[in-house]
């Protein structure tokens, strides 16, 4: 690859970054300019949107093959992270986390959805995210899909995932994407952001303060 | 068993040896349980420098595994990257966490299949040429309240 063509990639990247980060900033920035007196914001660690948004259709399918798009966010709660089978440090520390929160949440009367939605559809099979995600909790789902069906969803919430220019010799690639955890609520609707770094028992603590202030 | 024994004596001798002799110490190894899809697994480790000079780490390797790399985790603007690391400096009578979501060994390709209570051989080569050995135990991590580990 020559210099000329490695700059651009890194100026995209970059680019790529800036819009994602002032999206993201941009996002953030509304929810707390119009939480000012919203009281459930002030107690939380996530950032909650004052009024939840929707989300456009997105197409993906689940580890059993079966159809995954808005109409299945419907009716429960979701926790969504983004990542790849391939990540040995923040996607199964992370899950781990999730595992915890899900034990933590256990006792509650509510069905939640904890979903592993893959930034790698070319390495992860519906098959390969079965036993993915199963080895954390056997009720977690694993998520995957076209390219264009990843990015449907991905662009809407500026979850930001780039592949990483393999080093020489390298066996395999390693893809850069958000550590933060999504939250949708019942009416499918995109509620709440847990940005990094995450804990399992704020995750848990501001689940059930949301879910109070949604009832 | 007590042959195992005697070459677990032997190498634990060996390994406190090159760690005396050079100054660095490792304390709490552990490698993280590969979910059965995964051919990558993270290491992580606390290196301990007793020596009055700052001690570089400049690469590690392990017999168990094909390829090894020391890696740091950065987090910017929300954005989870993995970054190669050249080297590790451990200051003079100080310490360095290699910890979850920070700096970690990229361990690829095992050359067996490595579950939870096997062990594997991490080898740190610094910058004076000299080597430590660490054992360390695999460990099954996936937020259930009895893959906390104890010492
Ligand atoms: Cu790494």
């Amino acid at each position: 690859m020559s210099t000329d063509n490695k700059q651009s990639g890194f100026k995209r990247i970059l680019i790529a970054i800036i819009v994602a980060a002032l999206a993201m900033a941009a996002g953030i920035w509304a929810a707390r300019a119009v939480l000012e007196h919203n009281s459930v914001q002030d107690e939380l660690d996530a950032t909650r949107f004052p009024e939840a948004r929707e989300i456009a259709s997105f197409s993906l399918i689940d580890h059993n093959n079966a159809v995954f798009d808005n109409s299945v966010l419907k009716d429960r709660w979701s926790f969504i992270f983004f990542g790849y089978t391939h990540c040995p440090d923040v996607c199964p520390t992370t899950l781990s986390i999730l595992n915890s929160v899900a034990r933590k949440l256990g006792d509650l009367d509510e069905d939640i959805r904890f979903v592993f939605l893959s930034v790698d559809p070319e390495r992860d099979t519906p098959e390969q995210l079965a036993q993915f995600v199963s080895y954390f909790n056997a009720d977690f789902i694993g998520v995957t899909g076209t390219p264009e069906g990843i990015e449907q969803i991905t662009r809407q919430l500026g979850v930001l995932h780039i592949r990483a220019q393999p080093e020489e010799g390298a066996s395999g690639y390693l893809v850069d994407h958000s550590a933060s955890v999504f939250l949708f609520d019942p009416d499918g609707r995109y509620h709440a952001v847990f940005s990094p770094p995450l804990s399992a028992d704020a995750i848990a603590g501001d689940f059930k303060k949301m879910l109070q202030a949604y009832q | 068993m007590i042959k195992h024994a005697l070459i677990t004596v032997i190498l634990l001798a060996a390994t406190s040896l090159a760690g005396a002799d050079s100054g660095l110490q490792v304390s709490e190894p552990w490698v993280r349980e590969a979910p059965p899809t995964s051919r990558v697994l993270a290491a992580y480790l606390t290196l301990v420098n007793t020596d009055d000079n700052t001690v570089t780490v400049t690469a590690i390797s392990s017999p168990d595994f094909k390829n090894a790399e020391i890696h740091r985790t950065v987090i910017e603007a929300g954005v989870a990257r993995m970054l190669p690391v050249k080297q590790l400096e451990v200051p003079a009578g100080g310490q360095l966490m290699l910890e979850p979501g920070g700096h970690h060994l990229m361990l690829f390709d095992p050359l067996r299949t490595l579950t939870a209570g096997e062990t594997v051989t991490l080898i740190i080569h610094m910058n004076n040429g000299k080597q430590l050995s660490a054992t360390a135990p695999v460990i099954r991590k996936t937020g259930e309240d009895h893959s906390h580990h104890h010492h």
